[in-house]
């Protein structure tokens, strides 16, 4: 009887033993998920003194796709608020994925976590994230920070801005130059014509970079072509308005199809990517121009001699429209707080100190290399950029201090709608389509409208 | 306690057979718990809620019949997706069992450096998909890579192609072939396990009879292999059917060479529609079990020696 109660307790203690090493085997694999993950403790710095934070403690957990700022950075906010950060950092497309799953199951997975522009509309639906109005006004923001509004939907901030991208044409002056032309374009007209002549004098091939691979970067690039042609996709009531041939989306994506099929856009942006475009291509010196660049790239890419061939070549330019320079659009990230986050006090002072102007200005290099956020494409802030360009930190910060207070967003007044994802889903696959042969460019166009309709028949 | 003293060691060997008996139970236990919570779990719960509407963009989660099936089968780029699956599927198992058994072939003959190269064959299984996926992405890259480079200077070609993105077939074809490079080494062990067992008493009495080498590889090796070749095809057929990085990275989401994994994804993560994703995700496990048993039926006999 004794023997059978030891055996018992002895297999009961293998039975938990194998069952802990298998939970341990989980949570190790789980663990094991995420990319990199980075730690800071509370190490009072010297540099450390009140700039508003609350001292309210505990631990966050912050899953962004950036990198995790500099540890010396990060323990002054320690030091500052008590408040201990756990960093994880994850591909931008894996993160999108790892919050719908959380989200919808109700699962906490981090405080703190990416909110892109296009998502704003799905997550005022889901109610995914806590609106922020009661900590941050966005009115008195606007000015510092222009792109505020594409983090607002029916009224609520659901995100601050963490970073100011926004789409611009940049230009290899070099290459231009080559083909005569001295005076960049200010035009669309003038834009195509120079980038003819490119081609003609043959300083490159295909002078025109269009990354026509099925995926978001493409969506962008036609809407800012639209309003390069005085226009926006979809109307106040998120109709499509691009179906006319003469509307500003019909004639945008008509212009990219046949830069394409002229061979103004070398035949490999098939299948290439936006960054695979900027980095193989502009950044090496293939192509001239990019026409929907990311504010930042001349920074943070093409000036990075390591990678690129024309450092010092390539400048920002208006983008050029149908009479004059046209809009910029908005597509920054922002960070939010989840619904089912842990510690929301201690997550809300890490956003005020995230974006917190002098930080900012760090991020992008206001105190040397030391500072910066890898891959921080430029500040949210306007005082930021300011500071970036009286201290001579930041390539063409004032032309990007300019362009960001023109800047808008994608879809204004009524923000990214919550069945964005399926448009742009049907954008780019059409688009990409009519690219390779498959659709003219009116079925492209009535494919994405009908789409569009049922989109909003369904939701 | 008094019968416990008195017990005899027949006793004590019953009592040990009958602890004996749970021991396999206890042992298999955590297996199957993960087993049952990682795969069993998810596939009943994959079933039920593939009734469902579930969509966080569409609440509440209620009954829906068959409306998510009927969704994703009138949906005409997932039409067009289970097409592009097939084809995948077709170029992933003959190619894969052409080169796995040809492979099996040469390495069954003992030669020098034999074991040195049977671990490089092994190589492409061991790494994962999505650096194989960006490898060959560089090999078929349309403006630097080797593919290009080479053909050219053979003279196949006389400018540079973009071979994945622009047609159909193409496209498929050139992404399948980086899954057959992956997985032939593995289609290649299992055959080659398969030709080891066959006794050489068997050739020698067909070369004795006046057989010659095709007649021997008709009559002998092929049927005798079937138990090997079944499972490679079978393999095959799975990882086929489920291709989803080498199409990610090498195609985006181009639908021209999607496949129903990536439309899995699209209508489960980035429509948020968990209902028809689950109702994709359903007949795809359908189709990999009936596709399955088909390939076993056709191929697979049991071999006895």
């Amino acid at each position: 009887m004794v023997g059978r109660l030891q055996a018992r307790r002895r297999t009961t203690r293998l039975g938990l033993l194998a069952g802990a090493a298998l939970f341990l085997v989980i949570v190790l694999a789980a663990a094991g998920c995420g990319s990199s993950s980075t730690s800071s403790t509370a190490t009072p710095s010297p540099a450390a003194s009140g700039t508003g934070l609350a001292k309210v403690g505990g631990t966050i957990t912050v899953m962004y796709h950036y990198p995790a700022p500099p540890k010396y950075m990060l323990d002054q906010f320690t030091a500052q608020t008590g408040v201990k950060v756990n960093w994880v950092q994850i591909g931008w497309d894996n993160l999108q994925t790892k919050i719908a799953t959380a989200a919808s199951s109700n699962t906490y997975f981090a405080d703190l976590t990416d909110v892109d522009w296009s998502k704003v509309g799905e997550y005022a639906k889901t109610k995914w994230f806590v609106p922020l109005n009661s900590y941050f006004d966005p009115t008195t923001l606007k000015a510092d920070v222009p792109q505020i509004d594409t983090f607002m939907a029916n009224g609520q901030l659901l995100a601050m801005p963490f970073d100011a991208s926004f789409t611009v044409t940049t230009v290899n002056t070099k290459l231009f130059s080559k083909a005569g032309i001295t005076t960049m374009p200010t035009t669309l007209t003038e834009y195509t014509n120079d980038l003819k002549q490119i081609k003609a004098k043959g300083v490159v091939t295909s002078p025109l970079d269009i990354p026509f691979a099925a995926a978001e970067g493409l969506s962008t690039y036609w809407y800012q072509v639209t309003a390069a042609f005085g226009g926006q996709v979809l109307d106040a009531n998120l109709d499509p308005a691009f179906t006319s041939p003469s509307s500003p989306g019909y004639k945008a994506l008509a212009w990219m199809i046949d830069a394409y099929k002229s061979g103004l856009v070398p035949q490999a942006n098939i299948g290439m990517t936006d960054y695979q475009g900027f980095t193989t291509e502009m950044a090496q010196g293939r192509v001239a121009s990019v026409f929907s660049d990311y504010a930042g790239s001349v920074g943070s890419i093409y000036n990075v001699p390591s990678t690129s061939t024309v450092v010092n070549q390539v400048r920002y330019t208006a983008v050029p429209g149908v009479s004059g320079p046209a809009p910029s659009l908005a597509n920054p990230d922002g960070v939010g707080i989840p619904v089912t986050a842990k510690n929301k006090q201690g997550a809300i002072e890490f956003i005020k100190w995230f974006t917190e102007p002098q930080n900012q200005a760090i991020w992008a290099g206001l105190d040397g290399a030391k500072g910066v956020i890898g891959g921080f494409p430029m500040p949210m802030r306007v005082s930021s950029l300011k500071m970036l360009a009286s201290a001579n930190k930041y390539a063409g910060a004032s032309d990007l201090e300019a362009l960001l207070g023109a800047s808008r967003a994608e879809f204004p007044g009524t923000g990214a709608p919550s069945w964005y994802a399926q448009f742009s889903n049907a954008v780019y696959t059409n688009i990409h389509q009519a690219a390779a042969g498959s659709e003219t460019v009116a079925q492209a166009i009535n494919n994405i409208a009908a789409q569009v309709k049922s989109l909003k028949a369904t939701q | 306690m008094q019968r416990d003293h008195d017990a005899s060691p027949r006793d004590g060997r019953a009592k040990r057979g009958r602890r004996g008996r749970w021991l396999p139970y206890i042992l298999l236990s955590p297996l199957i718990l993960f087993i049952g919570a990682l795969s069993l779990y998810p596939t009943i719960l994959t079933t039920v809620q593939s009734f469902y509407i579930v969509s966080p963009l569409n609440p509440p989660t209620r009954f829906a019949g068959l409306s998510n099936f009927r969704a994703v089968l009138s949906d005409p780029t997932i039409r067009q997706s289970w097409v592009n699956t097939a084809l995948y599927i077709v170029i992933g198992v003959v190619l894969t069992t052409l080169l796995g058994l040809g492979m099996a072939l040469v390495l069954q003959r003992r030669f020098r450096w034999r074991g040195a190269i049977l671990a490089l064959v092994v190589l492409p299984w061991a790494l994962p998909a999505v650096v194989e996926a960006v490898i060959w992405g560089w090999i078929y890259d349309p403006t630097f890579g080797v593919l290009n480079s080479v053909l050219k200077s053979l003279g196949v070609i006389t400018h540079y192609q973009v071979w994945v993105g622009i047609h159909r077939l193409l496209s498929i074809f050139f992404i399948e072939l980086v899954q057959v490079w992956q997985i032939a080494p593995l289609a290649a062990l299992l055959i080659l396990a398969a030709l080891q067992s066959i006794p050489d008493e068997l050739y020698e009495a067909a070369r004795v009879d006046g057989a010659g080498r095709w007649q021997q590889f008709r009559r002998i090796t092929l049927p005798l292999v079937r138990p090997g070749l079944a499972i490679a095809m079978v393999q095959s057929l799975i990882l086929s059917l489920n291709i989803f990085d080498q199409v990610y990275v090498l195609n985006g989401n181009a639908p021209n060479g999607a496949s129903i994994m990536m439309q899995t994804y699209n209508v489960s993560f980035v429509n948020l529609n968990f209902g028809q994703g689950y109702a994709l995700s359903l007949m795809a496990t359908l189709a990999t079990l009936v596709l399955s048993l088909l390939i076993l039926a056709a191929v697979y006999r049991r071999v006895e020696f």
